[in-house]
């Protein structure tokens, strides 16, 4: 029994967490969606409390972001750390056991979130039990993958190594500290920290997790080297050095202290060091390999995660700066812009590296490539028509707030957004659909394909 | 780990502790000290209480010693559990207009969890309280669109009447004694009639003759446009709108009105009434248009008071007389009855303030 539920199998445990992610990710993007709705129609589930837009968003929230995200993350990590360590996993059995205390969160914390027992901190809503939960399986992980990495057969360490390690340290310590569950705050420190934490889960945990996967899959993928090491060691650091200390920008006209905010707006401009860093790495190690776009889709994946990240990483630093903060704070561009980080680049990232790396491990080829295509498309449009429905929604409310018109007189202009962002999250709800069937029929399949025969990931020619 | 003992960490302890020291000195920097530093900072005389004390002061425990919420603190609970802080935000900024004084690092003192917010689909509620009475907040809280066209907030009419009338509560504290205090109500400084700032020399740039009767007629087409539906059309006060509002509008018949310059009844119409619905005009209108307004204005009878004993009247006992009301207006009318029956509903909390919409 405790095999079949507790497998000692090597890369069960990865497969394991990605197959939970993808069950969250339809379950958390239709949350999503069914709250885009009510924008337009909003009385659409009126008198059904669990339903209400307000008790989707943090279900939708805390679903996609540590339900799918973090889990897909997770799952990559495992496959990654032992591949770049050449060694097995230091167990399969405790990160599978893992993978269930996770998934119990997400499900009850979701069920809980819909019911109204929230904290009522954004980013943290997860109750007391939850948080303890969560802890937990972020320290098994950290030990299993640390241990696994003193147990390695290289000597050096490869750059995704040092970016997984630096998540797996700071995301215990931020989620702990963030989530303040034994400490109550005064009101403005309250937010001082929750914002501290709602940026660093941002910083210290996607996006050290995001890069470090897609400095992986490119060199993998491409089959070139990557194309200089210190400058991705420069990255890291820079990362390491800069990220933490900016989440006062989501406060910066409010009455902390000034120095405070004056440290987030620097450092939040000093992000762009790293970025274009790591940008620059990636453009450069596809010297020569720009065709493979053309047939390798989880590259192509990873590529658009990419460009995404060239995006929201100006636009990030950009809406930090005071004089534009001062204008576009409290509308949905910043919406807009959380969700370009987390869906459009690390979103991208870890498809990427979940089509690439799910071939392998089961040894079996995609069920589908005319699927992975529409998966493709209808997600790099939904997301594009998305992101520019808020962006100009949010440049509309700016002006309404800036001008101090009542409400009344504008929203009226912004429906027409609200219905494109709905059509939107619709296309990239079907597509998020596409993935999980294909996935579970190429679960399904029976024929083992050779190894070798995997390298080009999804040729176009051999596609169904 | 036994057998790798080469590899191990070697070489790599070094980086370690960097990573762990660089983390640590900013958890210090960015949490700690603004903690400690903040900590000093007192709760300001602005800032909320959700506790019951008794007489002596002392804060109410329960027996596992966890203090006992007032109906405000009660409210504040509904208000997080049902996620309002999503779309409205609870700070003003210092470049808001319109939703009122500012708030400061001390009236946060017993704010916890935080509710700044980080989005504004909807208004700030800073100080949103004693604004619209109970009834309309508990109409609108139940169905948004009977009470503002093409809002869209969720209706939260599954919340329970004790739910309802704690959150109420809640909304009408807001920013209350923030607005008690006289020091707050005004920025008069910058329009001082006699004072000659810009301000004052730009719209001197605009302004026709106000005693002429030309402008007294271009002021009435604008005052029936734009001012009518709270002062009524023949600014008694008594508009459609009025029927609504917990501070009435001005009754322009009142004496006291004589007493205003042409620069004290332009102020007041470019800058409304603080802690009314009395907007500030100089954001729609033109300096030009107010002057004409102010024309209009002068015009009006003001020696004698004329007392409208009815508005069109909100009163519980003329709903009932009235069968063709909208269906949701009746479910609401029922709703109130029914929580004054179970004694959870209080009519204007803090109770009328007297004068404040004349702008006295």
């Amino acid at each position: 029994m405790s095999n079949k539920f507790l497998s000692n199998e090597e890369g069960s445990s990865p497969k394991f967490f990605w197959y939970s992610a993808i069950f969250w990710l339809v379950i958390g993007m239709g949350a999503g969606l069914l709250g885009a709705l009510e924008f337009s129609f909003p009385d659409l589930t009126k008198g059904v409390e669990q339903l209400s837009f307000t008790r989707l968003r943090p279900a939708h929230v805390n679903t996609v972001a540590f339900g799918w995200l973090s889990m897909a993350n997770i799952g990559s990590a495992l496959f990654i750390i032992p591949a770049l360590c050449k060694t097995k996993l230091f167990s399969e059995k405790l990160a599978n056991f893992t993978c269930y205390v996770w998934n119990f969160v997400i499900g009850a914390g979701f069920i809980s979130l819909l019911n109204g027992y929230t904290e009522g901190r954004e980013y943290a809503e997860y109750r007391e039990p939850f948080d303890i939960l969560v802890l937990v399986g972020l320290a098994l992980l950290s030990y299993n993958l640390f241990r696994t990495v003193l147990t390695r057969n290289v000597k050096k360490l490869y750059v995704s190594v040092w970016y997984i390690m630096g998540a797996f340290f700071w995301m215990p310590l931020v989620y702990l500290v963030g989530n303040r569950t034994f400490v109550a705050m005064d009101g403005l420190n309250d937010g001082i920290l929750n914002w501290f934490y709602g940026h660093n889960i941002l910083g210290m945990w996607f996006t050290v997790l995001g890069v470090g996967i897609a400095y992986y899959m490119v060199p993998k993928m491409t089959g070139r080297p990557v194309w200089s090491h210190s400058l991705s060691m420069f990255g890291f650091w820079t990362i390491a050095f800069f990220y933490a200390p900016t989440g006062t920008h989501h406060l910066l006209q409010s009455p902390v202290p000034e120095w405070l905010k004056a440290l987030a707006v620097i450092f939040s401009a000093a992000l762009l060091i790293p970025v274009i860093s790591v940008l620059v790495n990636f453009y450069m190690s596809m010297k020569g390999s720009w065709w493979m776009l053309t047939t390798n889709m989880p590259l192509r994946f990873v590529l658009t995660g990419a460009f995404w990240y060239f995006i929201t990483c100006i636009q990030g630093p950009f809406q930090a700066m005071r004089g534009v903060n001062w204008y576009i704070h409290f509308t949905q561009w910043v919406v807009g812009h959380a969700h370009v980080a987390l869906l459009g680049t690390f979103t991208f990232f870890v498809i990427g590296a979940m089509y690439y790396g799910l071939q392998r491990l089961t040894g079996r080829r995609i069920y589908s490539v005319r699927l992975v295509k529409w998966h493709y498309w209808l997600l790099l449009v939904g997301f594009t028509l998305f992101f520019f429905s808020l962006t100009i929604a949010g440049l509309q409310q700016a002006v309404g707030w800036a001008l101090a018109y009542p409400v009344a007189q504008w929203s009226l202009t912004l429906v027409p957004m609200w219905m494109v962002r709905s059509i939107g999250g619709t296309m990239m709800f079907a597509s998020s659909c596409l993935f999980a069937y294909n996935i579970f029929m190429t679960m399904r399949e029976n024929s083992i394909t050779p190894k070798d025969q995997l390298d080009i990931a999804v040729p176009v020619e051999e596609g169904k | 780990m036994s057998d790798n003992k080469k590899i191990g960490a070697r070489g790599y302890v070094l980086p370690a502790l960097v990573v762990i020291f660089s983390f640590s000195l900013i958890y210090i920097v960015v949490v700690l000290i603004p903690d400690m530093t903040m900590v000093k900072i007192h709760p300001s005389e602005y800032a909320m209480e959700y506790v019951q004390k008794d007489e002596k002061g002392e804060i109410l425990r329960d027996d596992k010693g966890i203090p006992v919420p007032n109906a405000a603190g009660r409210g504040r609970k509904v208000y997080i559990k049902e996620g309002c802080f999503y779309c409205h935000s609870q700070f003003v900024r210092p470049q808001d207009r319109d939703f009122g004084s500012r708030v400061y690092a001390g009236d946060y003192a017993n704010e916890t969890p935080n509710i700044l917010g980080t989005s504004r689909t909807g208004p700030d509620l800073s100080n949103e309280g004693q604004k619209l009475p109970d009834a309309w907040h508990i109409g609108h809280l139940r169905d948004p669109r009977a009470y503002t066209p093409g809002s869209i907030m969720p209706s939260f009419s599954f919340l329970g009447d004790e739910d309802m009338s704690d959150l109420v509560e809640y909304i009408q504290s807001l920013g209350q004694k923030r607005f008690e205090d006289p020091k707050n109500r005004q920025i008069y400084e910058a329009y001082y009639p006699e004072a000659d700032t810009a301000f004052w020399k730009k719209s001197e740039h605009h302004k026709p003759n106000v005693d002429s009767a030309a402008a007294a007629n271009a002021g009435a087409g604008i005052f029936r446009q734009n001012c009518a539906v709270c002062h009524g059309t023949n600014g008694l006060g008594n508009g459609p709108n009025a029927l609504a509002m917990a501070k009435k509008p001005a009754n322009f018949s009142e004496p006291f009105y004589k007493s205003y310059s042409d620069k004290t009844w332009y102020y007041r119409v470019a800058e409304g009434v603080p802690g009314t619905r009395m907007p500030r005009w100089k954001l729609k209108l033109a300096p030009e248009q107010m002057w004409y307004l102010v024309a209009y204005l002068k015009t009006l009878p003001q020696e004698k008071e004329v007392i409208i004993e009815k508005f069109q009247t909100i009163n519980d006992k003329d709903w009932e007389d009235q069968s063709s009301l909208p269906q949701r207006l009746v479910d609401t009318y029922e709703n109130i009855s029914r929580m004054k029956d179970n004694g959870t509903y209080k009519s204007n909390p803090g109770g009328e303030i007297e004068g404040v919409a004349g702008g006295h």
